[in-house]
């Protein structure tokens, strides 16, 4: 139960005001989720680095440094080697050069610690309390960037915490995240499918199974808009989901329309959220001439174009 | 002309100007409204207000006579349950448009979301452009106008009324037909269409209600009741009443419905008892003003409470399931107690109003009787989510209970089968509740509180998301409460029971810290006072009684509650019978009855050792079998059974 935004920016520049965007846009429809709010921020890193973030619990990890050193350890463990290293909030933050496998490295971090993220441009934030709060605590407002998506929540099924917060980073998978209005009824069917494969998952959020199902699609080589395609036909229960990879933003909007969603495009972005509202909020004073997508719809936009 | 800027005033701000400036029948211009919800919610005046842009959710939601034009595009749910006045919408319109209106005119210039119309009562709805899919779902009455193309499912389940389509009709709905149009119809809509500057277009489909659902080839087999305490006893695996149901259903080839509580054997709050012998409970005589019951339910967040001489309430019960003389009497009876009364879903009719001193008004899916006006002449707002007796699921009053009085009240015609929605067109989530909420509250300017029903079902998620959607306090419904008309198997095996309910919301709040941000009131099978007792040492703030109501003013418990032709005049619309009733007589019998519960809260809380209800707790209980003790985690004290049962010697 929650709102939802995404914003792209066309053009080659690298250098938008991502951050302060979902920022406003989430702070507008905070009353759809007063829980927790979420970010997945998309910037570029140069190529063969990753960035990766870890949660740091303050109150199982009371020794912060014997955490961190844990996570170091692996990471040289795997042959990464670490450029760039930071606390923010409860997050540690690390960008390490890396040229093996990404789910073999994923799911061994996984194993040792909290991911949050990884990506060559992604990172996520995500904590409880309102979209001003995490900004406080992470300084969201200071990204730049090239896209995003954002969430807040309102938990109904499982508790509220950082790590049950949106948005949901695939598994396993860099660059794929995904941010969820609604609840999928086939959960456990599709998970168990997924995991047959071996993917592994480390919550029981439907959103992110989401992610992993279209990431799984996407390493396949089939396009993105050709998951979110099938998307609709393989996931039961009510929807309105965005999705980001490195390159590319979508949506996917279940038959039934039970969840809200607009959007507005231009010439220098497209930007989707669950109310018009939150789209307001990047134009205040003016009348935007949005369009709500159509139930049992998706679509794509690319970078690139 | 007056101007309102939204980008410095909050939208409560601004309708609280506009609500003053529509009693001076000024023009107003709202600015930078950058797509809020609730721009003019509540306005009950001849006002003209023009939007300068997009509006959120609920523009013109709850008003009665306003004119509103919106120069951009509208959210979901634009003039939810207007009366008169009108809207109109220079771009899109998000999903359920016109929702409920009960009689006044709206034009989406562009195109417009799914479910057009939904439980609309009367008046008009027209989109020049494009309509998604099932608009007009369930829809009593009025008229819809598509100049574009209808969408799917277009007319699903409507109960009447009428829709026009000049585009292509891409499919019709469950029970929905097309019909010829007649030429005094379409110069009807040609009218209408003139009036708003729209270009009528050539020709037009209509649809209507096919009439093909609800309608049974074999009505039940009249049989002679058998009295509840029959069946329900020491009930034998072939006892009369399992064969009375098979050779019913051997006619009808249906599952049967009945009225009443369920009758399977659960674990209740008998299952426990106190954990001191209370059988010289009540010898003091004059114990009801030695103990202080005084209660106000729903003042916590700042709104009007509920002042209670005694933390208990009626429960919802609608008028329609019962007469009118039998909802005088409760309310007569309630008011006598000093305790609230609560209309229940059909709408709130003037002799209950005046003769209720508190009235709870329910608001149900199918906003049946649902209004501003009564809104504001209410003691508290309630939302409907379901009933313990039959959670997850809606209702149908046959015709023959939807008299011309009932279906004035309702807002619908009069003798259709009425089918009750199980869902509300504009609560598909909590998120969505929140807004709801803030719309109620908008609409009575934050004065009265408004609370939530639940019946018993994934309580541990529900609570918590009542809490955090901001209602003052929960009516919660276990599965023993009882219901007017529903599938015997339904009322008997769906649902949670009481006890488990109570138990279960208290954890949630408590695992949330939420215990003091939200009151409970506790209902579903509670029967006397000690009952009540019981609930308050559990944790509820207050609790509500239904069916024992009922009983004290005259219901002798034959469970033909759907039937119709009660014979007690109470579960009827059938004139003959409800003369039998006498309102004034069996209000004395509902207050005398209330008084006994007074006296037992009182004694009994007396005999646990305080002078204040608010001192009862957990400690005060045991439980009676392993069952309770393992759903209540209250010790296990058979022991204790005795002195429970029958803790008020003094009082018999």
């Amino acid at each position: 139960m929650c709102g939802i935004a995404g914003v792209m920016y066309r053009g080659s520049d690298k250098d938008f005001d991502t951050g302060e965007a979902l920022i406003r846009m989430l702070d507008g429809c905070q009353h759809r989720g007063p829980d927790s709010t979420g970010f997945a921020l998309y910037a570029p890193e140069a190529s063969g680095r990753l960035k990766l973030r870890f949660f740091i619990d303050p109150e199982s990890d009371a020794d912060d440094s014997a955490a961190i050193a844990a996570i170091r350890q692996r990471l040289m463990d795997l042959g990464a080697g670490i450029e760039e290293e930071a606390r923010a909030g409860d997050n540690y933050r690390v960008t390490i050069l890396y040229d093996g496998d990404v789910q073999k490295l994923s799911y061994e971090m996984e194993h040792a610690a909290k991911v949050i993220s990884i990506g060559t441009s992604l990172e996520i934030v995500k904590d409880v309390g309102s979209a001003h709060d995490v900004d406080d605590r992470y300084h969201v407002n200071q990204f730049h960037g090239t896209h995003g998506l954002g969430h807040v929540r309102l938990a109904t099924e499982s508790d509220v915490k950082p790590e049950a917060s949106h948005p949901f980073w695939a598994t396993g998978f860099a660059d794929v995240a995904i941010v969820h209005n609604g609840q999928i009824t086939n959960y456990w069917k599709m998970r168990r499918r997924l995991e047959q494969r071996g993917f592994e998952f480390t919550t029981d959020n439907d959103s992110e199974l989401i992610a992993v199902y279209l990431a799984d699609k996407l390493a396949q080589g089939i396009k993105l808009q050709d998951a979110l395609s099938t998307s609709i036909d393989d996931l039961d229960g009510t929807f309105s989901f965005l999705v980001s990879t490195g390159d590319e933003i979508g949506y996917a909007k279940d038959r039934l329309a039970a969840k809200p969603m607009i959007m507005y495009e231009d010439d220098d972005l497209v930007a989707i959220a669950s109310e018009e509202v939150s789209l307001n909020r990047l134009f205040p004073g003016k009348a935007l001439n949005t369009r709500e997508p159509a139930p049992g719809t998706y679509a794509t936009w690319s970078r690139s174009i | 002309m007056v101007s309102i800027d939204l980008a410095e005033l909050s939208v409560r701000e601004a309708n609280a100007q506009l609500r003053t400036l529509g009693e001076a029948g000024e023009v107003v211009e709202i600015l930078n409204p950058d797509a809020r919800h609730h721009i003019g919610v509540g306005l009950t005046a001849p006002i003209n207000v023009n939007v300068q842009g997009s509006a959120g959710y609920f523009c013109a939601g709850l008003t009665d006579q306003a004119c509103f034009y919106v120069s951009h595009n509208v959210g979901w749910g634009v003039g939810d349950n207007m009366y008169s006045g009108s809207v109109v919408v220079g771009g899109n319109a998000g999903a359920i448009p016109g929702v409920a209106i009960r009689g006044a005119e709206i034009v989406i210039k562009g195109n417009m979301g799914s479910r057009a119309g939904q439980v609309m009562k009367a008046g008009t709805l027209c989109c020049a452009g494009n309509a998604n899919f099932m608009a007009g779902y369930m829809m009593y009455g009025g008229r819809i106008i598509i100049l574009g193309d209808s969408g799917e499912r277009v007319g699903e389940d409507m109960s009447s009324g009428e829709i026009f389509v000049a585009g292509n009709v891409q499919d019709l709905g469950s029970d929905a037909m097309l019909t010829d149009v007649d030429s005094k119809e379409i110069q009807s809509v040609h009218e209408f269409l003139d009036r708003y500057g729209i270009k009528a277009p050539k020709g037009f489909s209509k649809i209507v209600n096919a009439g093909k659902k609800l309608r049974y080839g074999t009505p039940e087999t009249p049989m002679r009741s058998i009295p509840f305490n029959t069946f329900s006893g020491d009930s034998a695996y072939w006892n009369p009443k399992v064969q009375e149901d098979i050779t019913v259903k051997a006619q009808s080839g249906r599952y049967r419905i009945r009225g009443y509580g369920g009758a399977r054997p659960l674990p209740h709050l008998s299952d426990i008892g106190f954990r001191k012998d209370l059988t010289q409970a009540g010898a003091d005589r004059d114990v009801v003003s030695k103990v202080r019951m005084a209660t106000e339910i729903g003042g916590i967040n700042g709104a009007r409470p509920l002042k209670l001489s005694m933390p208990v309430m009626i429960a919802p019960m609608s008028y329609g399931a019962l007469s009118r003389s039998t909802k005088y009497a409760i309310a007569m009876g309630s008011a006598m107690s000093g305790i609230a009364e609560n209309t229940g879903e059909g709408g709130m009719s003037d002799a209950q109003r005046d003769a209720a001193g508190q009235l709870i008004f329910q608001c149900l899916g199918g906003r049946l009787g649902w209004n501003i006006h009564d809104m504001r002449r209410a003691d508290a707002l309630e939302i409907y989510i379901s009933q313990g007796a039959k959670p997850g699921l809606g209702g149908q009053l046959m015709a023959k209970k939807v008299t011309p009085e009932l279906a004035e009240i309702r807002g619908i015609p009069s003798g259709i089968d009425l089918r009750s929605p199980s869902r509300h067109p504009d609560i598909l989530g909590a998120d969505d509740l929140v807004i709801k909420v803030e719309e109620f509250r908008e609409a009575t300017g934050y004065e009265v509180p408004v609370s939530v029903k639940l019946g018993a079902g994934r309580i541990r998620d529900d609570i918590k998301i009542a809490s955090k959607d901001g209602f003052d306090f929960v009516e919660l419904d276990g599965m023993q409460g009882s219901t007017g008309a529903g599938s015997a198997e339904v009322i008997d095996n769906v649902g949670i029971p009481t006890l488990p309910a109570i138990i279960e919301a208290i954890e949630a709040l408590e695992e949330i810290d939420a215990r003091d941000k939200i009151q409970l009131v506790l209902m579903g099978g509670l029967r006397d006072g000690v009952d009540a007792v019981k609930a308050l040492c559990l944790g509820a703030d207050a609790v509500a009684f239904g069916t024992s109501v009922i009983v004290a003013g005259g219901c002798i418990s034959c469970m033909q509650c759907h039937i119709g032709q009660c014979v007690t005049g109470i579960a009827t619309q059938d004139p003959e019978h409800e003369k039998r009733y006498q309102p004034e007589v069996e209000a004395s019998n509902i207050h005398r009855f209330l008084e006994s519960v007074r006296w037992q809260i009182a004694a009994i809380t007396q005999a646990l050792g305080y002078d204040d209800v608010t001192g009862l707790n957990r400690d005060d209980l045991v439980a009676l079998t392993p069952e309770a003790a393992d759903i209540t985690g209250l010790p296990y004290e058979p022991s204790m059974a005795a002195a429970s049962r029958e803790p008020m010697g003094a009082l018999s």
